[in-house]
């Protein structure tokens, strides 16, 4: 079933129609029935009126004239041996049979309903007679007048049906259009003034469930949020001990490069999880404003030279001022993550090239590197929590808990962008596309 | 008057009604766009207007048999299409029986509604001419034509309500009944021709349930009812059945398993 709307309506009118057309074909015929008995109870009376006003026992040669030509009538005398007078119309000739009574006989090419009536007063046999075909056009006419109204009712029983389910559904369309904009982070209770009766269950289970999903994302977020931030601290302390740790047997040791590999490694994974949290797109209460993006792309560069310098990666940033409407802290977080990855990958003496541009009512930021870039099977998976290619394989010597394009996903969907994977523009390498939605100028 | 243009009226809509809301059932049910459902009524409905209006220089045909003939030729065709649409519906994973299902589809939809749609049309323009006929003939049309699309509306909502299984084989076994109804109807075209002879007919029902009672017009829509069938028209309906009902089996015996092509 596509609408409950246009299923009610036709099944209404389905109903409307089948009933009314079948009790109009039933009164019809009942009419008509009705009719048939008025015209040979007038048939009949005719007969018994000529034959009152009509006295005559011999045969009159004058043939009456004030006949219609839809009716006729004869008079026979003598038993039904003498045709005494007729219309001009009527047959010289007995049709049918002298019988007292209703009869069907055919005559100059029309069927016709006579009444035979037996005058036994003057011994003679009046018979007149009317079309049936008249009868029955006159009869019909008539019941018609009355069946018009009832055909003439179903378009606008169709009309007011529409109407009235229309409303009645109306409680329906605002429930779902409360739901359909209902933003990504809004768990609050629906709103609904005179919930009716049936959506009283769906309204107070959704809001339930709202409220038991709302719990739920609190105590997520306040878990990844005390854990990291728990967390920091006796990283902190580990990395002094570690430092003294250096002091004491020079930086050559193995087992204290192992440890510091291991120690920067949760760091990472820490610092990630807590971006994570704060860049959520169901987190709450996101402070949105004019960016330009570029300036920030700029800023985040200077910012983490030191990681392009350390592996003398040349990078390339070319771009336009283009504001576009965001969160600081989740943008930076963005640029920050997709460029680390790219230096990450690259190799030593590598290219990192960063384009920002605009074009049909989109910013577009595309971050290219001549890494060994990600496979195209790959490019929904690469996206998902703690997921990272091959796995364990992983070069060790690469920092990451694949977390770092999550978190790029997550800051997209709050910014309603679209992220793209492709192939850069070096001989090998990753393109990573992030598209902005501009705000229309007004 | 009133009364023959209900019958003539409702005898032809009902048919094509049924046939329609099955085909929309089912092509909701196998989960296919509706748009060319539309299409081809559409289609049927001119090809219905062309073919009524034509039906005069058509009866002239072969020594004036052209109507009888083309008329049985057109409800062949719809037999034909039944069997393609049931032999074909249990293969839908393949890309290209899906397309046979569509054409089989679009094939009965316009050759049923044409045929129904191009006996209205004769039937009207005719009635029509006679004068004081308009208002019985149109009410008499409306009502025929209001009550065979209610029972349409109310098949075809019965059968997308039902559970998909059960929905699927209502459906399949109205077809079944409709494809036995299109050669009965044929046989009876080829005997108006006296291509066939008909023999003394196998029994009289007619008091029973009269072909011109709404009743009667249902069940004739439904399970193709005469009441008065000649011997050839009983052994060409159950054979077509049988036909079909095999054919479908053995079909879906041989069906393969789902992988898209």
């Amino acid at each position: 079933m596509k609408s409950i709307r246009i299923y009610l309506l036709l099944a209404l009118i389905a109903t409307i129609t089948l009933v009314n057309f079948v009790s109009l074909l039933h009164g019809y015929q009942a009419s008509m029935e009705k009719a048939q008995n008025l015209f040979d109870a007038r048939l009949e009376s005719t007969a018994r009126l000529i034959a009152s006003a009509n006295s005559a026992q011999v045969a009159d040669q004058n043939i009456a004239e004030q006949q219609t030509p839809n009716t006729y009538f004869q008079i026979w005398g003598s038993g039904g041996q003498q045709l005494l007078t007729r219309s001009r119309n009527a047959p010289d000739e007995i049709i049918g049979q002298l019988d007292e009574g209703f009869h069907e006989v055919n005559h100059a090419s029309y069927r016709w309903r006579n009444y035979v009536y037996q005058d036994r007063h003057l011994n003679r046999w009046v018979v007149v007679a009317e079309r049936i075909d008249i009868r029955y056009s006159l009869a019909e006419e008539v019941v018609l007048e009355s069946l018009l109204p009832i055909v003439m009712a179903i378009p606008l029983s169709a009309l007011i049906i529409w109407l009235a389910v229309g409303v009645g559904l109306k409680p329906l369309s605002v429930l779902a259009q409360q739901i359909r904009h209902k933003k990504v982070d809004d768990l609050s209770p629906i709103k609904m003034e005179r919930v009716p009766k049936e959506l009283t269950t769906v309204v107070n289970n959704t809001n339930a469930l709202l409220i038991r999903l709302h719990d739920a994302f609190s105590r997520e977020q306040r878990f990844s949020a005390d854990a990291a931030h728990e967390l920091r601290t006796p990283i902190s302390v580990l990395k002094v001990h570690l430092h003294n740790l250096k002091q004491r047997f020079g930086d050559t040791d193995e087992d204290i490069a192992l440890l510091k590999t291991g120690v920067e490694r949760m760091g990472h994974l820490i610092e990630q999880i807590l971006a994570l949290y704060r860049t959520s797109p169901d987190q709450a209460a996101v402070k949105f404003e004019d960016i330009d993006l570029t300036k920030l792309v700029q800023s985040v560069v200077a910012r983490d030279f030191e990681q392009f310098e350390r592996k003398q990666q040349r990078i390339e940033l070319d771009g336009e001022k283009i504001l576009i409407k965001g969160n600081q802290f989740a943008l930076e977080t963005l640029v920050q993550n997709l460029l680390s990855n790219a230096s990450k990958y690259t190799p030593e003496h590598g290219d990192i090239y960063v384009s920002i541009s605009s074009k049909l009512g989109e910013a577009l930021l595309q971050i290219e590197d001549s890494g060994p870039g990600i496979p195209t099977d790959m490019h929904e998976r690469v996206f998902e929590r703690f997921y990272r290619l091959h796995g364990d394989q992983h070069a060790s010597d690469i920092i990451g808990c694949g977390l770092g394009l999550t978190i790029v996903k997550d800051i997209a969907a709050m910014h309603q962008a679209e992220i793209e994977l492709g192939t850069s523009r070096f001989k090998q390498g990753l393109r990573v596309s992030v598209r902005f939605r501009l705000e229309e100028k007004k | 008057m009133l009364l023959n243009a209900v019958i003539i009226t409702l005898r032809e809509v009902l048919e094509a009604s049924l046939i329609i809301s099955v085909f929309l059932a089912l092509s909701q049910l196998l989960e296919r766009k509706l748009s060319w459902l539309l299409l081809a009524m559409f289609v049927g409905a001119v090809g219905g207007f062309v073919y009524g209006q034509n039906l005069g220089a058509v009866s002239m045909a072969w020594d004036g048999m052209g109507q009888e003939l083309v008329n049985a030729g057109l409800h062949l065709l719809i037999f034909l299409s039944l069997l393609v649409f049931m032999t074909s519906v249990p293969h839908q994973h393949k890309k290209r029986w899906r397309i046979v299902t569509l054409i089989a589809t679009i094939t009965a939809v316009v050759v049923a509604i044409t045929r129904e749609g191009s006996e209205i049309i004769l039937y009207l323009s005719g009635a029509m001419s006679i004068p004081n006929m308009l208002l019985p003939v149109l009410i008499g049309s409306i009502v025929g034509a209001g009550i065979g699309i209610s029972v349409g509306i109310y098949f075809y909502y019965l059968l997308i309500n039902m559970r998909l299984k059960y929905g699927m084989w209502l459906g399949y076994l109205f077809l079944l009944l409709v494809a036995g109804s299109m050669i009965s109807q044929a046989v009876e075209f080829l005997i108006q021709a006296d291509f066939i002879h008909a023999g003394k007919p196998l029994w009289d029902s007619s008091n029973l349930i009269s072909e011109r009672s709404v009743i009667g017009q249902l069940l004739y829509a439904l399970v193709g009812y005469e009441a008065t069938p000649a011997p050839i028209q009983v052994v060409a309906y159950v054979s077509s059945i049988a036909i079909i009902a095999v054919a479908t089996v053995i079909s879906y015996q041989f069906r393969t398993p789902p992988h898209d092509d």
